[in-house]
């Protein structure tokens, strides 16, 4: 049994490399079982389709329309506007409102009650009612996406700013700021961390809610070619668009972190 | 609070309360008022929709019944979910060999939404119910394997130097202290695991569904009844929460050393 | 619990110990070089050092949780080679399980070794009550105040019973008074239940009111500069004549940044 305990923390960090062999045999087993469970006709390829086809489709998808009626470009592209879009109204709201709802005591008391009620309703759950209020167009999707990214920048903003250490706030007001001054210049980068979390959490909230919708009532996108997929019984389009899901939800956590680690350099993870 | 209280003070507790009867109010007036047509219901349509559901059936059954549907599906899937999750992370987090074994395959599958599974699991398992058992096992499980592995990592070095000082060999140190002290993270993780349960199963059952809540709002939706749509929403809504507290109940009985964190 | 007069037998000794670590910018830092000491049997044994110079990775050695570079920790002549029953440890940062009572974290050694539940809680109580803690058995740790964190922290440590306490500046994250107070506590608790004591700090004060000898180290890496034997009857008092005559004399002789 190897544990970490053996070696006091951080002191001995030498690369193992028999480690990252094991790692590499037990990706490279994955894609053989995979393949042999449908190449051995286990799993029917109606079901699961080989890895390599896997690749196939996703490089043919690049310019091929076919099956589902647009390439995996144009599929991506509607898909991150959408998400992006509501995302980024939504945080421009959200976070400001959640800090002034943590600093105002008036604001809080008016505002949270409505939220609290709004809250644990899962964003998914406004599918119906946005479909029957804006139709299957754009704007249901958007009213969504919205909603979806709103509730997490509002929470964590209103978290973050009432953890605001005490000592600061008495220190700023003791230099004779405003208590707006006092929220802008203490507050509102003492609650940057928890706003930042806020908007992890809303983008990965904004982009799973954004498959949901396209699953529902959509005529591109992502969402809307995995569910093609299924109809058109074709496994190796569902997976090549979970998997583009997947690596585009990743792929902008990872720039916010930056972003992050850009405008907070203060913070070290 | 002291007995004696000035009016703003009382104004100020009330305000609350206060914000959301104007919010009812102001409903009221616009859905009665007919600037939204029939798109909004007023306040009083939704709770005579509610009351109306829980003794007439909707589709296959009554409110009661759709709100056991989902439970049903939601809790299957969450057990599941946490007896394989949980040792899985424990065992990746302890274990250097299983963490490069398990952890890149994970990572693999980690980033792709559980609602994402949706056409998949419907291919694989056709519409009933299984699948979305399946969907809600993908939305509890990744937080439940993620958290247990963070939760062991992080324990603290000079615990488990503590426990090796007083003679504890590996095995003890994984029970008495990595577990105990992973406890907490696990708790988030099921937390976490639980709503993204419940948001699971309404994707699911909206997907294709004869009872259960997910369905009971998009029925609404094909009915042209957003009544019946809002009250759905509000019993989700409740549910959801009413689940979240139950787990944090547990978690106090637990960690009763964890002391109290307010929100 | 029976009376154990000083033997003047050395219990545990380092010898010739080295150890370095590998620093950030690829140097290889060194903290200790060539510590030599003995502790004779039932003896308060007090290292003096100023703070950063190796004394935590001193007595991590010792304790068998880390390992040197080269030299050798000898229990009874036998070379230390990992956690033993026979060494005690108390942490600066108490290192209570929050998971556990007061009850459970004094009584674990004797859990992972399998003792049996009542036996151990009856020993343990007896310990509890030593350390002036009877009536908080039950208690979980984030309800006790920080010096009654640290009684559970010596509790702890003596209900394994080893002959060997290694106690790593155990009042240092405590406040002033509650420091002098369980400096007294610690006296009255060892007068009850002698063990052979190696204490660290980097207070000179409590050194000298604590020790039967003081090792003083140098600063980084850390070797031992002097050792003072303190012939000054129990208790102490910090203003007597002969107390400052001595602090003085260390004093002179440390690297204490101030």
């Amino acid at each position: 049994m190897a544990t970490r305990i053996v070696a006091a923390p951080g002191k001995i960090r030498s690369k193992n490399n028999s480690l990252v062999w094991l790692s590499a045999a037990s990706l490279v087993v994955f894609f053989i079982i995979w393949y042999g469970l449908v190449e051995s006709g286990i799993i029917s390829k109606a079901l699961l389709s080989p890895p390599a086809e896997v690749l196939t489709t996703f490089i043919s998808k690049f310019s091929n329309r076919a099956p589902d009626g647009a390439t995996l470009g144009a599929h991506f592209k509607t898909s991150l506007t959408l998400a992006l879009t509501g995302y980024i109204t939504a945080v421009v709201v959200g976070a400001p409102l959640g800090l002034l709802m943590g600093w105002y005591k008036k604001v809080d008391s008016i505002v949270k009650p409505i939220f609290e009620v709004i809250r644990p309703i899962p964003p998914i759950a406004w599918i119906p009612l946005a479909i029957l209020w804006f139709g299957i167009g754009l704007p249901a999707k958007a009213f969504i996406i919205w909603l979806s990214a709103f509730v997490p920048s509002v929470i964590n903003s209103y978290a973050g700013i009432k953890l605001t250490e005490p000592v600061l706030i008495n220190m700023s007001r003791t230099f004779g700021a405003t208590n707006w001054e006092t929220f802008l210049r203490v507050g509102v980068p003492s609650a940057l961390a928890m706003v930042f979390t806020g908007l992890r959490l809303s983008l990965s909230s904004a982009w799973m809610t954004l498959v949901a919708a396209e699953l529902l009532a959509a005529t591109e996108g992502l969402g809307y070619m995995i569910q093609m997929g299924r109809t058109l019984a074709r496994p190796d389009v569902i997976i090549v668009g979970m998997l583009t899901i997947g690596l585009t939800g990743a792929a902008m956590a990872f720039i916010l972190e930056r972003f992050e680690g850009k405008l907070a350099p203060w913070r070290r993870s | 609070m002291n007995a004696k209280a000035s009016p703003a003070e009382i104004f100020s507790r009330f305000l609350p309360l206060t914000s959301l009867l104007l919010i009812i109010i102001v409903w009221q007036f616009a859905a009665t008022g007919g600037y939204f047509g029939k798109s909004l219901p007023s306040p009083v349509a939704v709770v005579n929709q509610f009351v109306d559901m829980l003794a007439e059936p909707v589709g296959k059954t009554i409110l009661g019944g759709h709100i056991w549907a989902s439970m049903r599906r939601v809790l299957t899937a969450f057990a599941v979910a946490v007896l394989i999750g949980i040792p899985m992370g424990l065992l990746m987090g302890w274990n250097k060999k299983a963490e490069a074994i398990i952890k890149p395959i994970f990572e693999i599958f980690r980033p792709i939404p559980p609602i994402a599974w949706i056409p998949l699991a419907i291919l694989w398992f056709g519409i009933e119910e299984t699948p979305k058992v399946f969907i809600c096992f993908i939305g509890a499980f990744i937080p439940a394997v993620m958290n247990a592995y963070t939760g062991i990592r992080f324990t603290d070095p000079l615990l488990l130097d503590a426990a090796r000082s007083q003679g504890a060999n590996l095995r003890q140190l994984f029970k008495e202290v990595a577990v105990p002290s992973a406890l907490p993270a696990i708790f988030a993780g099921l937390q976490n695991g639980l709503s993204l349960c419940w948001m699971c199963v309404l994707a699911a059952e909206m997907v294709g569904a004869e009872e259960g809540v997910g369905y009971l709002i998009l029925r609404g939706m094909d009915m042209s009844n957003p009544a019946m749509i809002i009250t759905g929403m509000l019993i989700i809504g409740a549910v959801g929460a009413l689940i979240a507290v139950g787990l944090r109940y547990v978690e106090r009985w637990v960690c009763p050393w964890k002391r109290e964190i307010s929100m | 619990m029976e009376a154990r007069n000083i033997d003047v037998k050395s219990e545990i000794s380092c010898q010739h110990l080295y150890k370095s670590f590998p620093g950030m910018d690829g140097n290889v830092t060194e903290v200790l070089k060539d510590v030599n000491l003995s502790v004779a049997k039932n003896e308060f044994l007090v290292i003096l050092g100023p703070g950063q110079c190796g004394k935590t990775t001193l007595l991590n050695i010792m304790a068998g949780l880390d390992s040197s570079d080269s030299g050798e920790i000898l229990l009874n002549d036998v070379p230390v080679s990992g956690p033993n029953p026979n060494l005690g440890l108390v942490f600066q940062r108490m290192a209570l399980m929050p998971w556990k009572t007061v009850m459970g974290n004094v009584s674990m050694g004797l859990k992972f070794r399998g003792v049996s539940k009542k036996e151990r809680e009856e020993k343990a109580r007896y310990f509890i009550n030593l350390v002036g803690l009877s009536g908080f058995e039950k208690s979980y740790p984030y309800q006790l105040s920080g010096g009654m964190k640290q009684r559970v922290g010596i509790a702890r440590a003596y209900c394994s019973d080893p002959e060997v306490l290694l106690m790593d500046e155990p009042f240092g994250a405590l406040d002033a008074q509650t420091r002098y107070m369980m400096e007294e506590e610690i006296l009255r608790i060892w007068e009850k239940a002698k063990r052979t004591v190696v204490f660290v700090t980097n207070n000179i004060e409590e050194a000298i009111y604590l020790g039967d000898r003081i090792v003083l180290l140098s600063r980084c890496p850390a070797t031992v500069k002097a050792v003072y034997p303190i012939d000054l009857a129990r208790p102490r008092q910090f203003t007597d004549s002969r107390f400052l005559e001595v602090r003085q004399k260390i004093a002179d002789n440390t690297d204490l940044a101030l």
